[in-house]
């Protein structure tokens, strides 16, 4: 017993040296004497010569010159991986989905081909009818009620405009809290359904957005107002005019492109993806550089397939592109995007 | 689109089945303490051989060494704030997790209530981390060595720490360098800071912190020893840990070597390949299996839920209150989003791994019982995830670092024994009469682990700990809890990780709120499941390796044809899906069957 109480000791002493000091060392050496670029996360220099990024994690692009990565559950943050973790049949994963298609779906088919499907959505909205019955927010409110809570959670405009909203509306309220006598002071996450029902009854086929006037003197103000138009009306209700339309034929958009990355950091999208985007991008260097876009096209087009690759060289997958690394080119070719 | 799906399984299984047959020889080599170590190594031999010891001696061993490591570990956690490498004054893990996690590296499983990249400082990832996965690792081997001298009729069935040395040092520490070159050459990094900032490239105001350290040492164990836990919070799926679609190849075969050697050192240091050829080739084909179910549903199949269903469907279901006792639910239409998902289910996976390698590593990891996680397997496709569901329940596909083998011995006693009851002769394998001892102890190895996962699973998903907890509603929340104790159970580490089971650091403000109860559950889970299935064989082996060797008759059940596949197969098969089939239909199946998307 004793005995194996100091053999134990001896070992995990022995353990402790080799393999977290000497094991650990060897590999430091050979990495930052053979492999350096690697051993330090393989960090690329930006064009003004400072760190710009890793071209193993990905970085958030927005602007729309430049290639844009798959979504990210961790926000792109290098220091807190993370997936998504939903499940197939968790709606927030279909409404995620669907309010990212919303804006950016086209047309596959027919006298719209190739044109967006927002503008549509926006005027079925208006009309305020879904599968036969009036008001869609009301439906929508209804159907989703965790939807209809983080809209109002969401931003503190929207709380407080609930909040405003629950003061001129006290007898809603009060059958609100006979009915719930659990809640007998309603936050106004609480109040979301009952907020949207009325809402929908006052503004028909309009949706609280945000707007943003600007005074005489130039300051600019936002607020909260009912809207016929908008993305919140094409993300938010993309979803129900697809069922309302399930036999429109809609481009499909690539897969990589709506679905986040088990790290949220994955830096890759596939070139189908990175050709799916390059009508935007090549349009938009066209106008900031004031040259043309067919040959724009061309020429990223042509960087896009040099700098592609694929999986054990094709063994195991489809094309891919880093979208750091093209980013890097496009910055360094065309300067910085207006 | 076929060769790219089907080339990276194939090509895993046959690889490693190739290098495994030469190297297997290796590995019965040292452990036949046929290998002179260079004298410097020698010295320590010495300094740590206590002798030969008896089963009971040598399993004491096993304990109390196990005990010595916890006790590290939980320092070393402890520690944390006031040990180097901490640039950001990182505060220790909660207790509840210090306890979870110390255990979850001792026993070899690897589940993980915390984010390495948000909660381990460099300090705790090497001196933590890669003592555990080290010795851990190692522990489980020795127990199947000590099993197959006991069965050889051997009274002395080694020296454990000798063993343990000549694991860890003969064979870890060479195999964890060389694939760590080539983890490094592929882009893991191998430093001892802690941050790399950069400017964004589109706001240069805006900054990046990217947690960097010594990942390429970290990986190589995690794989080879079979532990599975991430340097960071999503394990292998982070771009750091597995940096290219080589890397994850090696990656995969490194979690499959030891394992698949295993069988076949049992066999040549019995004497028996033959017989332990046949168990690895029913290994394999259970393997083969899963891979084909988790690539087929879910790399050929869409992701459900941005499918559509243009049909409302209503269901009846029991309802105590509703008037004639039942409710009727309509589920309403949904339509199909226009997403080309022709690379199958991508929610939660790498890119550039390969079209299948999401789904294989998924199916792969559980078998092997490692538990690292190249996708998120909370995404997977309902019916895929029953593959990993079920390489966790049966645990003795190739499974963990020697434990895995030790399992398949329990199904292998039991399949003779039943067998034998069958024709009424008396079971025998290697030659000795199999008695009532035997088998009892056996069963009690056996039966740990269903225990071990229904029990605790019933009690969370009756009660807030388990309910407040899920993350997804429905059936899949309820696969939550059942994937999280399996895990546990089977000494896994992988899991549905949108489970609200991390506490955090011991100042976080808001942690999950039922985060205390699964690190305790879990932890013991761990324990028991660990210890009982490596003491209760080796106790069977040694009783069943003192009695007298039989001739081999006539009559004899042979232990190394296909008949003797097909009833070890037979065994493992009815046994487990007696035992989990009803968890496994109120789970991923409910799900599949039931409406997609469940619920608003």
């Amino acid at each position: 017993m004793l005995k194996s109480i100091s053999k134990s000791l001896w070992l995990l002493l022995f353990a402790v040296v080799i393999c977290c000091i000497v094991y650990p060392l060897a590999l430091w050496v050979v990495g930052q004497t053979v492999f350096p670029f690697q051993a330090n996360g393989s960090i690329v220099k930006g064009p003004d010569g400072t760190p710009a990024g890793s071209l193993l994690i990905a970085q958030p692009f927005t602007k729309d010159e430049y290639f844009q990565p798959r979504p990210s559950a961790a926000s792109y943050n290098g220091s807190a991986s993370s997936s998504s973790a939903l499940a197939a049949s968790n709606y927030a994963l279909r409404n995620r989905v669907a309010t990212t298609l919303g804006p950016i779906v086209r047309y596959g088919s027919g006298p719209k081909d190739g044109q967006l499907v927002a503008p549509d959505i926006e005027s079925w909205f208006q009309q305020d009818r879904f599968q036969d019955n009036p008001s869609i927010l009301l439906q929508w409110a209804d159907a989703h009620n965790s939807l209809a809570q983080a809209w109002v959670a969401a931003d503190t405009m929207h709380a407080q405009y609930v909040t405003t909203w629950a003061s001129t509306h006290g007898p809603v309220v009060e059958q609100f809290i006979k009915a719930n006598p659990a809640i007998p002071q309603p936050q106004p996450s609480d109040l979301a359904v009952v907020f949207f029902e009325t809402f929908s009854k006052e503004h028909p086929g309009r949706f609280p957005s945000l707007a943003t006037h600007t005074d005489s003197a130039g300051k600019a103000t936002a607020s909260i107002e009912p809207a016929g138009t908008g993305t919140d009306i094409q993300s938010t209700f993309f979803d129900m005019w697809r069922l309302d339309h399930a036999n429109v034929n809609l481009q499909n958009v690539p897969g990589d492109m709506v679905t986040t990355s088990g790290s949220g950091l994955d830096p890759h999208i596939t070139l189908q993806n990175a050709m799916y985007q390059l009508d935007r991008v090549a349009a938009k260097w066209a106008v900031d550089t004031k040259r043309e876009t067919g040959s724009v096209r061309i020429e990223i087009e042509a960087l896009l397939r040099e700098k592609a690759f694929a999986p054990l060289n094709g063994l195991a997958g489809e094309k891919l592109v880093n979208v750091l690394e093209v980013n890097l080119v496009l910055r360094n070719r065309y300067g910085v995007p207006s | 689109m076929f060769l790219s799906t089907w080339f990276l399984p194939v090509a895993l299984l046959a690889t490693t089945t190739f290098i495994a047959f030469p190297l297997s020889k290796y590995l019965a080599w040292i452990m036949e303490g046929k290998f002179k170590a260079p004298r410097f190594l020698g010295w320590f031999e010495e300094k740590l051989d206590s002798g030969p010891q008896d089963w009971k001696e040598y399993t004491a061993a096993l304990l109390i060494f196990c005990t010595a490591l916890f006790a590290f570990g939980f320092l070393v956690l402890v520690l944390q704030p006031w040990m180097p490498m901490n640039p950001d004054g990182k505060w220790m893990l909660a207790p509840s997790t210090i306890f979870h996690s110390a255990i979850s590296f001792m026993t070899n499983t690897n589940l993980q209530h915390y984010s390495g990249d948000q909660h381990l400082s460099n300090f705790s990832q090497i001196f933590f981390i890669l003592t555990n996965m080290f010795l851990s690792a190692a522990v489980g081997f020795c127990a199947l060595t000590a099993i197959i001298r006991a069965f050889r009729g051997e009274k002395l069935v080694g020296n454990f720490f000798v063993d343990m040395w000549r694991v860890v040092v003969y064979m870890f520490v060479p195999a964890s360098f060389i694939i760590g070159v080539i983890f490094l050459q592929q882009g893991a990094p191998m430093t001892f800071d802690t941050f790399a900032r950069v400017s964004t490239l589109e706001s240069p105001s805006t900054q990046q912190t990217i947690v960097v350290g010594p990942v390429a040492a970290v990986e190589p164990i995690k794989m080879l020893g079979t532990n599975g836990g991430g340097f960071y919070g999503m394990n292998s799926a982070h771009p750091f840990e597995n940096p290219t679609g080589i890397s994850n190849f090696v990656n995969t075969m490194a979690m499959m070597l030891f394992p698949f050697m295993l069988v076949l050192m049992y066999g040549r240091m019995l004497g028996r390949l033959r017989h332990a050829v046949v168990i690895f080739s029913v290994m394999l084909l259970m393997m083969a299996g899963t891979i084909v179910w988790s690539v087929y549903f879910d790399t050929l199949k869409p992701n459900p839920g941005l499918t559509g269903d243009s049909v409302a469907r209503t269901y009846e279901i029991p309802s105590a209150s509703a008037p004639g006792g039942k409710r009727t639910v309509t589920v309403p239409a949904v339509g199909g989003l226009p997403v080309d998902q022709h690379l199958g289910n991508l929610e939660g996976k790498e890119m550039r791994f390969g079209t299948s390698a999401g789904a294989t590593y998924a199916a792969v990891t559980v078998d092997v019982t490692c538990g690292a996680v190249n996708s998120e397997h909370d995404s997977l496709n309902p019916i895929a995830a029953i593959s990993p569901m079920v390489g966790m329940w049966l645990n003795c596909i190739f499974g963990g670092k020697g434990v895995g083998m030790i399992n398949m011995l329990l199904y292998v006693i039991i399949g003779i024994f039943v067998a034998g009851m069958m024709v009424g002769r008396t079971p025998e394998y290697l030659g000795r009469k199999i008695g009532a001892r035997e088998v009892k102890l056996a069963l009690i190895a056996l039966l740990v682990h269903p225990i071990m996962i229904l029990g605790p699973t019933g009690l969370f998903a009756a009660t807030d700990w388990g309910l407040k907890a899920v993350s997804n509603p429905g059936p899949h929340g309820f696969s939550q809890m059942v994937y999280q104790f399996s895990s546990a159970s089977a000494n896994n580490g992988s899991a549905f990780d949108g489970l609200g089971v991390t506490y955090g650091l011991a100042n976080n403000p808001a942690p999950a709120p039922e985060a205390v109860p699964w690190d305790i559950a879990a932890g013991l889970v761990m324990l028991f499941s660990r210890f009982l299935p490596i003491v209760a064989p080796i106790a069977m082996a040694a009783y069943l390796g003192a009695k007298k060797r039989a001739p081999q008759g006539l009559g004899t059940l042979r232990d190394d044809t296909a008949t003797f596949a097909l009833l070890l197969l037979g065994t493992i098969l009815i046994i487990g899906a007696l035992l989990f089939l009803p968890v496994a239909a109120l789970g991923p199946l409910a799900e599949h069957l039931g409406p997609i998307p469940f619920g608003g």
